[in-house]
């Protein structure tokens, strides 16, 4: 019997890299109108795929993250109720409603600001990973059904903005809960450059990631890509990417590093040779940093196939950095 | 011997509702007109398996059909089997047109009505006109429609179970005992109607597999009650797609459909508040016909914090079941010999006789078991395996004992002249893989009925040859 599913989607709603999406100097200008359409479509066809599918929206806005939809409050919420239409499924006229108008609601409060600060995306996969963990561990004395706990859970990001070197550690600690959880992250990359950790996120979970590269076939891309639950991906292949930047962030400066230096230690990742590792207080021999601060020039950057696994401590009596190539 | 059962998990495994065979028998022209409602499109997609469901979201934003070639390329080589039996069933449903081997395309009926439903819009009106609102009387609660559903379908269900043990449980009405007749669950024995032992293993299946074998009898009877079966049919997928606790007008149904209220009205489908009424509301059992949730309001046995789950069984065959509801105690009492009743604990323990008996009115071992693990209580989910393997394995014998002879019919092949016309035709059937039993000191062997007519023709052939 196949199971049901849970998909938590995340959009990602900067309104300045929307306004330059819609631009008509783009090859395949998108504006938010016909995405948010699109996406809705989406949304119908994963609810429509089975009964118990469950569903939950968050959207990452400039500094705020927020819940826009959760199938669990669509039976509580009848205050809010759309009129009964005799002409669609009420499930489906119910999420386009309420995503459609929370959006709008958050787009309203945004106007007054003067300057955009970077939208929040960590933020909105973390609530999306509490949210999965939720259903995942029903509290105790609640009726739990089965169909809850066993549900497979997926996430999918739809993304915009370029990313944000600040947010590495946040992003790969996200990830890392996502592991645990067995939840599948998937990544669209709707506009704009791709993103280093968001490709990773996809390839560290068994997710796909996708560049848009035809934005008129938007929906074509999210229903063949993503719509097919993890359960059936080992029949239904989905594109994988086929190369995977594993750059990574330095925690000094977080900037995103060809090559990084990392304590030895604690593993912390540093754009230069530092005598004292700030995170855990190491300090390194003086000898060390000079043998490092000599050789740097001399260390090709294509040549990066290890992912930088320090020489653990015991092995070598004195403490030193060693050089990570990516 | 695959039991009933057995089929039923077969069927789930590769997720094929019960309902699908029977939509691929029908007619193209009828599944077209079916296929015209939107409300029709998207619980007949929900019942579709997984592999096919992706299939046809892949096909339905698409204006012209597409090579096959180019969908099988997105098929892992693990899933050729599977898309190919997906491609083979859609075509069956004529869900997709017929030439699948060159191009996929979404029938034209199906992909439009599809597309209504998800986007919404349309002035289609097949979701349900829902009635206004009426400020004298109140739609009934979520709670009471449940409480009908539930007295509606153990009436039934009761009814067959204590049929034949002199008790006299309420009636259900005609019709449900005509269908249950029809079906072959119960029939007329010393002009009273009895369970048989296929209404036996009917009572251990689930609510919802119980529910589409009533279902499916009730449509093959359509075509006899004159009644239109597209109509039936959407106004059966319409009441899945309805929401629980909110009224419905009846203005909108043709006349088969309001001839169905009062049917379904008997089953506990769907709540009226008078045969008169104009509106009408789905209960739990209509609205999850085509989900895999408990179709009947769960905890309603005891009251409050039990979920279904109910038995304990032990390893000494002691069996403790926590409900006080009669359907239940019922059920048990075909398989379990009942040694106290308490307010709202049954005492019993599962032995020889009460096994045999089962047996005998043709429930079996499998069905046993999983009537046990399906309503195990929650405390005994914690054991792993979860039924006391003792009980299971000596559940299992019980029934062997009855199997000791094996019954076959075929013919004896005797009085060859040599010991050579005897190896070679021996040989022969060997060949044919119909030999049962053989005796070479005696010149003699058993073939089964199946190869006797090529054994009969292989002897003459010789003989007529030879002599």
């Amino acid at each position: 019997m196949d199971r049901s599913c849970h998909l938590s989607l995340i959009i990602d709603l900067s309104p300045s890299q929307w306004h330059l999406s819609a631009q008509p100097t783009n090859p395949h200008p998108l504006s938010f109108q016909t995405f948010l359409s699109l996406v809705l479509t989406f949304l119908n066809s994963h609810i429509a795929a089975k009964h118990e599918n469950t569903l939950a929206v968050f959207g990452a806005l400039p500094g705020k993250s927020t819940m826009l939809y959760s199938s669990l409050d669509a039976d509580s919420s009848n205050t809010n109720d759309p009129p009964a239409d005799a002409n669609s499924y009420r499930p489906f006229k119910f999420v386009n409603t309420i995503v459609t108008k929370n959006i709008q609601k958050e787009l309203d409060l945004l106007e007054g600001l003067t300057e955009e600060p970077p939208v929040t995306l960590v933020g909105a996969l973390t609530m999306a990973l509490c949210y999965i963990n939720r259903l995942a561990h029903p509290p105790p004395g609640s009726v739990a059904t089965e169909t809850t706990t066993e549900a497979d859970a997926r996430i999918l990001i739809l993304s915009v903005s370029p990313d944000l070197s600040a947010s590495y550690i946040p992003v790969m600690n996200s990830i890392f809960s996502a592991q645990k959880l067995r939840v599948t992250i998937d990544v669209c990359k709707v506009y704009g450059e791709e993103t280093v950790f968001l490709q990773q996120a996809a390839h560290l979970t068994g997710g796909s990631y996708i560049y848009l590269e035809r934005r008129d076939a938007f929906l074509q891309y999210l229903t063949m890509s993503f719509l097919p639950p993890p359960s059936i991906r080992h029949m239904m292949a989905v594109p994988r990417q086929d190369k995977v930047d594993f750059r990574a962030a330095c925690f000094c400066h977080k900037n995103i590093v060809d090559i990084g230096f990392v304590c030895s230690v604690c593993l912390s990742i540093f754009c230069s040779p530092v005598p004292v590792c700030s995170t855990c207080r190491t300090k390194f021999p003086m000898k060390t940093l000079q043998r490092l601060n000599a050789s740097r020039p001399s260390i090709p950057p294509a040549n990066g196939v290890s992912n930088g696994s320090p020489r653990p401590p015991s092995a070598r009596p004195s403490q030193g950095m060693s050089a990570s190539l990516r | 011997m695959p039991s009933a059962t057995g089929k039923a998990e077969e069927q789930q495994e590769r997720s094929l509702h019960a309902l699908l065979p029977f939509l691929q028998t029908q007619s193209q022209t009828s599944l077209t007109r079916l296929y015209q409602r939107p409300s029709s499109c998207l619980p007949i997609f929900r019942l579709l398996g997984a592999v096919e469901r992706q299939l046809v979201m892949n096909l339905l934003w698409l204006e012209s059909s597409i090579p096959t070639a180019t969908m099988s390329s997105w098929v892992t080589k693990e899933g050729k089997t599977h898309f190919d039996d997906a491609l083979d069933l859609l075509t069956r449903l004529h869900i997709l047109t017929n030439n699948v081997t060159t191009k996929l395309g979404l029938s034209p009926a199906f992909k439009s009505s599809m597309r209504q439903a998800i986007t919404g819009g349309g002035t289609s009106v097949s979701f349900g006109v829902p009635a206004e609102s009426d400020d004298k009387r109140h739609a009934p609660s979520i709670d009471a429609l449940d409480a009908y559903a539930l007295e509606r379908w153990e009436t039934i269900l009761h009814y067959m179970v204590s049929s034949g043990t002199g008790q006299m449980p309420v009636k259900p009405s005609q019709g449900v005992l005509f269908l249950l007749q029809r079906n072959g669950l119960m029939a007329m024995n010393q002009g009273q109607l009895q369970i048989t032992s296929s209404g036996f293993q009917f009572l251990l299946h689930t609510p919802h597999a119980q529910l589409w074998e009533l279902l499916l009898q009730y449509l093959q009877m359509v075509e006899e009650r004159q009644m239109d079966l597209v109509e039936v049919l959407s106004f059966l997928f319409m009441l899945s797609t309805m929401e629980l606790g909110r009224e419905y007008s009846t203005e909108n149904l043709s006349d088969t459909q309001r001839a169905m209220l009062e049917d379904l009205r008997d089953y506990g489908l769907i709540w009226q508040r008078k045969a008169s009424s104009r509106r009408f509301s789905p209960t739990r059992l209509a609205t999850t016909l085509t989900s895999s949730l408990p179709p009947l309001p769960t905890a309603t046995n005891t009251g409050g914090a039990q979920e279904q789950g109910f038995i304990v069984l032990e390893t000494n065959y002691r069996l403790y079941a926590y409900t006080d509801n009669p359907l239940q105690t019922a059920v048990l009492n075909l398989f379990v010999s009942v040694r106290s009743r308490f307010p709202n604990l049954v005492v019993g323990a599962i032995t020889r006789e009460s096994v045999r008996k089962a047996l005998l009115n043709g429930i079996t071992a499998d069905q046993i078991i999983s009537y046990l693990t399906t309503y195990a209580h929650p405390q005994m989910r914690k054991n792993k395996p979860l039924l006391p393997v003792t009980v299971q394995d000596q559940i299992r014998l019980w029934e062997l004992e009855r199997n000791r002879i094996k019954a076959q019919e075929g013919f004896l092949y005797t009085a060859f002249a040599s010991q050579a016309d005897y190896e070679y035709v021996l040989n022969y059937a060997r060949q044919l893989d119909v030999v049962l039993w053989e005796n070479t000191a005696k010149r003699c062997f058993f073939g089964s009925v199946e190869g006797h007519a090529n054994i009969r023709g292989f002897i003459e052939r010789r003989t007529g040859g030879g002599g």
